[in-house]
């Protein structure tokens, strides 16, 4: 008997799209296509254009699925695939020109108390995010980051860290009182 | 917080996937211009196959069978020419249509009714692939 999509690994999926199956790559956009957009979001892409390089990217990931062989998780694979389109788009356009200056909001914390990433991460100038973002949320290298963003490695790095910086002290936790506990 | 305990915390922050309200669509709207394209280069590889297969046609036509009676391939494409054409007026034969005679003058003529016949197919596939788009 024949497993349904939603038994399938990510790889089993991939390689039957490899080989043309539609439904079988839909599943794998159902399962990441949130992923992917969440993470263009995080990387400064309003919600409109995040679908729009999300959605080019799941359609060239379709047709370079067959490059894809299970070496890391398809999650990864499209996230990544999905940033360069980005960036590409960004460079078009000439976005990089200026760095957002970082606005002053309110230290994160959503209704329940938890660490809001998303808000901690408006707080960093655009090129900070960008590299934090790819870094940790795409998952790529240093010099992955320095190639796609025609940075030099050196910068990627000051960048990463110091958006890293920012987060941690956006993100640390507030004590009971409301203050914030002492950052290591 | 220190830099050991952050590092795993904004890890396992940026791996949790967001919840949006619309994914269905997304999900749908990108099943269909996948959809799109596949039709899309259906249709294409159809003109594609038709335009070579005319030249092919075309090509096969014109070629002078006759250039060199001496060489083995001439004789060996009159051969199975001579193969095809008797097991097609077989089966001519067979359906009732015997009268029709390919060996003789209006073999030419066969041949260009199926190449026609052959043309028209292609051309009806790539119609209708073209409604579906």
């Amino acid at each position: 008997m024949s497993k349904s999509l939603r038994d399938l690994h990510d790889v089993e999926l991939a390689a039957q799209a490899a080989a043309g199956g539609r439904r079988e790559y839909g599943e794998l956009v159902r399962r990441h296509g949130s992923a992917v957009r969440g993470l263009l979001r995080r990387m400064g892409a309003a919600p409109s254009l995040a679908d729009d390089v999300a959605q080019d990217a799941f359609l060239q990931g379709f047709q370079r699925c067959s490059e894809f062989r299970g070496q890391g998780t398809f999650a990864g694979w499209i996230k990544k695939i999905a940033a360069r389109l980005y960036l590409k788009r960004v460079a078009r356009e000439a976005r990089y020109v200026a760095e957002a200056e970082a606005d002053e909001a309110a230290p994160a914390q959503d209704q329940a108390g938890s660490m809001d990433l998303d808000e901690a991460l408006r707080t960093l100038s655009e090129t900070e995010r960008v590299c934090v973002s790819l870094c940790h949320g795409a998952g790529m290298s240093h010099p992955e980051i320095a190639a796609a963003m025609n940075l030099p490695l050196g910068t990627v790095k000051s960048h990463v860290k110091r958006g890293l910086d920012k987060l941690r002290a956006r993100l640390q936790p507030v004590a009971a009182d409301g203050r914030s506990l002492h950052v290591g | 917080m220190s830099a050991d305990e952050f590092d795993p915390m904004i890890e396992r922050l940026f791996s949790r996937t967001p919840t949006l309200a619309d994914e269905a669509l997304f999900v749908a709207t990108l099943q269909a211009r996948l959809e799109k394209r596949s039709r899309w280069r259906g249709l294409a590889l159809t003109a594609a196959g038709l335009v070579g297969g005319v030249l092919a046609v075309r090509e096969g036509v014109n070629f002078n069978f006759s250039g060199d009676p001496d060489t083995t391939l001439t004789q060996g494409v009159r051969t199975a020419a001579a193969a095809a054409q008797g097991a097609a007026q077989t089966g001519l034969d067979s359906l009732g249509l015997g009268s029709i005679d390919l060996m003789g003058g209006s073999g030419m003529l066969a041949f260009w009714i199926a190449a026609g016949a052959v043309a028209a197919l292609l051309a009806a596939g790539a119609v209708k692939l073209s409604q579906d788009v």
